[in-house]
């Protein structure tokens, strides 16, 4: 039971995040750098970008899935250890935004993986980012 | 025994060395977010990053040679553990003092590294067998300048035991004031030793993912990252031994003093990463061999010079 709330507390404070663009137009990928950069600091939430998809926590994807994406994204997924969550950022990210039903899309990330916090917005501010992270955070709590 | 088990299990052993390796690594993001003009993490952040990787599933590859991937971190961490046996906490003397214990805790210092050589070599992996021969490239590179940086102020002190060399600069810290290229040079080579910017080369996240550690995850890779902490503490207390004449008799007050030093030596190990930018590998090496080495030959005939005066 402590172990169990201890190991709990360890993952809501660190949070370590992997950035994949599924196809975005890059100016949410600006954003979510902005977040990490030193103006607005996520590592004092803990939150730390890492390269290899072995070592994070929450896969942010960015922009509408295209057929392209498609397979690298669930291997991306795949390749994520338990437990493993995933933040959509971004209109597209969400529904598939303007281009969904366009042919080479397939949709929103929730068309492909299962998505547990939405941040909309074209592009997410860096304030909606936190918030929808520390949200996500909260949720975990209970 | 009981004493000998307690000196290995807690002070300053196993418990002891992980907590102050967690404390340092807090102290070195935070100095560096500090430097960055940021607010930096909670000083719980890196107890919190190694229980959430202990309690992460742990995935070996298909591909990677399953029993050496699981070793590999053990012997990695057990290395630096058996190190800092031979280094000096609370005065000049080690716990286990012989006449040699320099080379062999540069020798124990070694074996992380090449265990993530083979740690990524055995993921298979492309990623991470890029990573771990940059490792290997690196390590021919600051290794010698290290050792040799060393062995000035060894030479000095005409004894090859850190316990031999800490009494004596305890016991002359004016001589202390010649080995001062031979700190730049040690620190410089230790920054490469822990593999941190300028020298993060092996695990450049911006090109090669996470070098060796790329298909690390969990358990595995709490177990290197805590095994990079206590090095990190080995190596500026081994510095700070050799380098920084400030003991005492008193084990409290020399024990303050050690917390001191090495966090003066952390300190400046995360200056040097804040204010530098990642070199490439060629222009790591050509450094190492052009100007670190000769640093820290000079370093070496500064010492004979002055040991000839003191023995006219």
């Amino acid at each position: 039971m402590v172990f169990k709330k201890l190991i709990n507390w360890a993952r809501i404070k660190s949070p370590w995040i992997i950035h994949f663009n599924t196809g975005a137009c890059n100016a949410c990928d600006i954003e979510i750098l902005a977040t990490l950069a030193p103006r607005f600091d996520l590592e004092r939430f803990g939150v730390l970008l890492k390269g290899s998809p072995r070592h994070a926590d929450v896969l942010v994807c960015s922009g509408p899935v295209t057929l392209q994406t498609k397979d690298r994204l669930i291997r991306v997924y795949e390749q994520m250890a338990e437990p493993k969550f995933v933040v959509a950022v971004g209109t597209c990210a969400c529904s598939g935004g303007v281009f969904n039903g366009c042919y080479g899309v397939k949709g929103g990330i929730d068309s492909v993986i299962p998505v547990s916090a939405y941040i909309p917005g074209c592009p997410a501010r860096p304030e909606a980012i936190i918030d929808g992270i520390v949200k996500l955070l909260k949720s975990l709590k209970q | 025994m009981v004493m000998t088990i307690f000196y290995i299990l807690v002070f300053p052993g196993f418990l002891f060395l992980s907590a102050y390796g967690l404390a340092v690594e807090f102290v070195d993001r935070k100095l560096y977010a500090r430097f960055q003009n940021r607010k930096g993490p909670p000083w719980f952040q890196p107890f919190a990053d190694f229980v959430k990787l202990i309690s992460k599933e742990t995935i070996i590859p298909a591909e990677a040679d399953r029993r050496m991937f699981k070793s590999l971190p053990v012997f990695a961490m057990t290395a630096v553990l058996t190190a800092s046996l031979y280094i000096p906490v609370w005065s000049t003397q080690s716990l286990f003092p012989f006449e040699g214990d320099v080379i062999v805790i540069l020798y124990l210092l070694t074996i992380p590294t090449l265990t993530f050589f083979l740690g990524g070599w055995h993921s298979s992996s492309l990623y991470s067998t890029l990573g771990s021969v940059r490792v290997l490239t690196q390590l021919f590179a600051y290794e010698v300048p290290l050792l040799m940086a060393i062995l000035g102020p060894a030479l000095l002190a005409g004894t090859w035991s850190l316990s031999g060399v800490s009494a004596f600069y305890a016991a002359n810290p004016i001589y202390a004031l010649v080995n001062i290229p031979g700190f730049v040079a040690a620190m410089i080579a230790a920054q490469g030793k822990l593999e941190r910017v300028p020298f993060d080369i092996p695990e450049a996240e911006t090109e090669i993912v996470a070098g060796a550690f790329t298909e690390y995850g969990g358990r595995l890779l709490a177990l290197f990252r805590m095994t990079i902490d206590i090095e990190m503490v080995v190596v500026a207390a081994l510095v700070s031994a050799i380098f920084i004449p400030l003991f005492s008799a008193n084990p409290w007050l020399g024990f303050l003093f050690f917390v001191i030093k090495t966090l003066f030596v952390v300190f400046l190990l995360a200056l040097f990463r804040s204010v530098m930018a990642r070199l490439r590998i060629e222009q790591m090496v050509r450094f190492c061999w052009r100007v670190l080495t000769p640093l820290a030959l000079v370093q070496i005939l500064i010492d004979l010079i002055v040991k000839g005066f003191v023995q006219l």
